[in-house]
């Protein structure tokens, strides 16, 4: 049974084809955690030279740069370029509001978070992904090469939205749980009473590059109710009675751009890659396109 | 209460619906209970309280807005609740409605305003009423004194309507308002309150308020508009004039009662003269407001026509002279059908005798035979097969009328009231009659209780039928105290006068607007009435009863010419109510006191058709806003 089939559900196997040949682009150099194919900031074995530097007692004299030696008189050693692997890391609000909109934006999380995951796995990249709502956290060990694509896809599915939304707190135990640099993508709504600048504040001050997804279903984006209702949160289960009328879906409207437009702001004035997207919004055309033009994937 | 009712009243004919205004609170308490919203779980709230908050903090009078609908609910329900009550103004002009246009043509209404007649002032005013009629607009008129007259039925027709009022004259009668109600009443027939509310009528009355049986009428006062006529009060008039039978041994005397209406005192004098001479002139001085008695000593005066005239100039001439015709009382003929040693019989008999104008004659049940003889025949338990041809009393019988029934015996039946306006009751106080048993009688229709016992149980009743007097005392006088009570004797006396030829005898007169009664003497079958004015006027005579000339609204001497012979009847109008000129300033109705109105004719326009487009318009506000939701 091949890893497309079974996970038939998230992705379909010709896209899955189709992002064999991506691969997830980091910005910078990071630290890797094993070998892999990127170049990492640490000096190693690779063939690609790389600087040389004094010898000094204890170094292995098999990279002594001998013919450096012949005309100099000094010892140096030949350093080289270490080729690591890169961490994906994908962070899910799986929180309640999560599981609101037609497709519900839990599930575009789950597709968005396959298909990045995959581009990782295979890339021979290292992929973390958690998925919290509240303070409750659901994860898997990170993971590596395609094979581990069923376990990450089953992982996925398993993901329900359900609890309350502290982004910041989720954040900081995350980093806690996974301090290695890469690249971060989280995926939300960033509806949070107690505002997400934090979370993403602390992604990017980790070191990673951040990539924040910001999905809002088509209802959210544009509501169709109309009447007297009585509006309860689903996570704080709180409620609002409104009257919906043409001046409060205008004022809607422009809050939720500004809402949108905040997050926005926020994360380009950090360097922080930002994309607010539909629930209802193609995964394909959005990897294929938008996020290769976003410098994500290559 | 009353006050306030009476309050509504002046704005509203209908204001009990002003009860529907407690619909408002409902609606408040409606809204404070909250409308009943639909839950609706949305992934979270974040952005909708933030716009309700912000919508909040940019509408002023939000707090206002919010209610907005429940604000027009109340608005609607506010203008409906008070179009319900049909609220109205008097203005002037008409606007599509019927008017009633009532005219007082009493003798009051003769009075003079400054050189033009009170009827003349109204006239104008009704003709003002009509030039300003629309072509929606209907109206009819009624003339009204003693008896009423609809001169122009409901109509828009302008011409006709102002010949009519052009055709009013005032007559020299009393007032007599409730029949100009029934006039009304029979407009709306549906309608308990002769107001005519159903029939969109609204009344006006031009009078100058002097009427002397409002309180027999019961009108709603709201859609009567009562038009105040005159403004004087000058005037000083005769109200009493009578002769009274000598004392023992001295002279007849004349009576005169002398009204002031006046705010000054007057000092004018009195002639009395007989057959045109003069017999004596007397000084009378009246305190303004007040009634003088002046009694005249003269000799026996025999046959003739005695004439009072007050020498004084004032605004109403007619109640300043008044006649009596003296003539030699006629014999009531009374037959008196009473068992022979009957206790009650023998009361009769003797209080009959007492009666100058009664020729009494006595016969016994089994004697009776019916006969033509008799203006007046008095049964005393017994009762005949037929009616006599006179007037007829039953004492203790139940005299053959269709619908008359006795169903058995009341024991002690006590008095409870009695009508003094009966002729036969009249000067009675039956009070302290005490009886030990009465018939149970039941009343044909039309009938008239005199005096009822408790449940209405008729003791004495009048049950009259076609044109025959019937009287019928249910009860056996001589098992009750009343031979021994004053109100006996003048019962018989009032039988005697009640009488067509009883009332036509002795010094007597006949109020303006009431009938002469004619009897035919010999074979004559008509006779010539002469009207104070000269005017002739024939009637025709019937032998078996009396015929009546009605056209009396003037007062003065009428003659009636039959074969050789002539009879002179007064006529006066004697009425204190018309001498007292001055114009009322408000009418009570029964139902609430109607002011008097001045100046143009302020007729009553509803205004509950643009009260209800007002709420039609706020109701579709209130619905469109509903609708487009422009409001949270």
């Amino acid at each position: 049974m091949s890893v497309a089939a079974t996970e038939g559900r998230l992705l379909e196997p010709e896209f899955m084809h189709r992002l064999e040949r991506l691969s997830i682009l980091a910005k910078r150099v990071k630290l890797g955690t094993s070998k892999g194919e990127r170049r990492s900031r640490r000096k190693g074995s690779s063939t690609d030279f790389a600087d040389y530097r004094d010898y000094v007692q204890g170094d292995d004299l098999r990279h002594v740069d001998w013919n450096l030696y012949a005309r100099l008189e000094g010892l140096y050693l030949k350093l080289f370029e270490e080729r690591e692997d890169l961490t994906l890391h994908l962070i899910i609000d799986a929180s309640r509001s999560m599981g609101f909109g037609t497709p519900n934006k839990i599930d575009f999380a789950r597709r968005m978070a396959a298909t990045l995951g995959y581009i990782a796995l295979s890339g021979h990249e290292r992929v973390c992904v958690e998925a919290f709502n509240g303070t409750a956290v659901k994860r898997i060990t990170p993971c590596r090469g395609k094979a581990s694509a069923r376990k990450l896809f089953a992982f996925l599915e398993s993901i329900e939205a359900e609890g309350g939304t502290e982004l910041e707190t989720a954040c900081r135990g995350y980093l806690g749980r996974n301090p290695s640099k890469g690249v971060s993508v989280i995926i939300s709504d960033f509806f949070d009473e107690s505002g997400f600048e934090g979370c993403i504040r602390r992604l990017n001050q980790a070191g990673s590059d951040v990539y924040a997804l910001h999905v809002l279903a088509p209802e959210e984006l544009a509501p169709s109710m109309s009447g007297d209702l009585r509006l309860i949160d689903s996570e704080t289960e709180a409620f609002t009675e409104i009257s919906v009328s043409r001046a409060l879906l205008q004022r809607y409207g422009s809050n939720r751009d500004a809402f949108c437009d905040s997050v926005r702001r926020f994360c380009t004035a950090r360097g922080i890659g930002h994309m607010n997207v539909s629930s209802d919004a193609s995964i394909e055309q959005l990897t294929l396109h938008l996020l290769r033009r976003g410098g994500m994937v290559r | 209460m009353n006050a306030l009712a009476s309050m509504l009243s002046q704005a509203f004919l209908a204001p009990a619906f002003l009860g529907f205004l407690g619909l408002l609170p409902v609606i408040v308490i409606l809204y404070l209970l909250k409308l009943r919203r639909t839950p609706v779980v949305i992934s979270s709230t974040y952005l909708w309280i933030k716009s309700l908050q912000d919508l909040t903090a940019n509408a002023p009078f939000q707090r206002l807005r919010k209610n907005l609908l429940m604000f027009l609910q109340l608005l609607a329900v506010l203008l409906l609740a008070i179009a319900l009550g049909r609220p109205f103004v008097r203005a002037s002009g008409s606007g599509g409605a019927s008017y009633c246009v009532i005219v007082d043509r009493s003798a009051s209404m003769q009075t003079l305003e400054e050189g033009v007649s009170r009827i003349e002032l109204a006239r104008r005013k009704a003709l003002d009423m009509v030039d300003a009629m629309t072509r929606d607009d209907k109206m009819m008129v009624v003339a009204f004194a003693e008896t009423a007259e609809v001169l122009c039925e409901l109509t828009s027709d302008q011409v006709r309507l102002r010949a009519a009022l052009r055709s009013i004259e005032a007559a020299d009668t009393r007032t007599n308002l409730r029949d100009v109600m029934m006039i009304a009443r029979s407009l709306a027939p549906d309608n308990p309150d002769i107001a005519s509310v159903a029939a969109g009528l609204q009344l006006v009355l031009f009078s100058d308020g002097r009427l002397a049986d409002l309180d027999e009428v019961g009108v709603g006062t709201a859609s009567l508009s009562f038009q105040q006529i005159g403004k004087s009060a000058n005037n000083a008039g005769i109200v009493g004039f009578s002769v009274r039978a000598p004392a023992e041994g001295g002279d007849p005397q004349t009576f005169v009662l002398v009204h002031n209406e006046h705010s000054e005192a007057l000092s004018s004098t009195l002639t009395l003269s007989f057959n045109d001479n003069a017999l004596a002139v007397e000084e009378v001085i009246v305190a303004p407001g007040a009634d003088q008695e002046v009694l005249f000593s003269h000799p026996p005066l025999g046959e003739g026509l005695l004439k009072v005239e007050l020498d004084h100039a004032d605004d109403l001439a007619v109640d300043n002279r008044a006649w009596l015709a003296l003539q030699p009382s006629a014999q009531v003929r009374v037959l008196v059908v009473s068992p022979t040693d009957s206790t009650s019989g023998y009361y009769l008999k003797r209080a009959l005798s007492l009666e100058p104008r009664a020729q009494v004659s006595a016969i016994a049940p089994e004697s009776y035979a019916p006969t033509d003889d008799y203006d007046l025949t008095v049964f005393d338990g017994f009762a005949p097969p037929g009616l006599p041809t006179g007037a007829a009393v039953f004492f203790n019988a139940l005299p053959p009328v269709p619908g008359l029934a006795s169903s058995g015996v009341i024991e002690q039946p006590p008095v409870v009231s009695w009508d003094a306006n009966h002729f036969v009751m009249r000067f009675l106080n039956p009070d302290s009659l005490g009886v030990t048993s009465a018939l149970r009688l039941t009343l044909p229709e039309g009938s008239r209780t005199l005096v009822s016992s408790t449940g209405d149980v008729p003791l004495i009743a009048d049950v009259s039928q076609g044109g025959r007097q019937v009287l019928v005392v249910a009860f056996d006088i001589a098992g009750s105290n009343w031979p021994l009570k004053l109100s006996f004797p003048l019962f018989l006396q009032n039988l005697i006068s009640w009488t067509p030829r009883g009332a036509a005898t002795g010094d007597s007169f006949i109020p303006t607007g009431k009938p002469v009664p004619l009897f035919a003497s010999g074979n004559l079958t008509e006779a010539t009435v002469i009207s104070p004015d000269g005017s002739r006027e024939t009637v025709a005579l019937d032998p078996a009863r009396p015929s009546y000339f009605g056209a009396t609204q003037a007062a003065g001497i009428y003659t009636v010419e039959m074969g050789d012979e002539r009879q002179d009847y007064a006529v006066n109008l004697l009425d204190r109510n018309e001498s007292s000129i001055s114009p009322a300033e408000s009418i009570n109705l029964g139902r609430g006191e109607v002011a008097a109105e001045r100046g143009p004719v302020r007729q009553t326009r509803e205004l509950w058709r643009w009260l209800a487009l007002a709420a039609l318009a706020v109701l579709s506000l209130e619905w469109w806003i509903y609708s487009r939701r422009a409001w949270i």
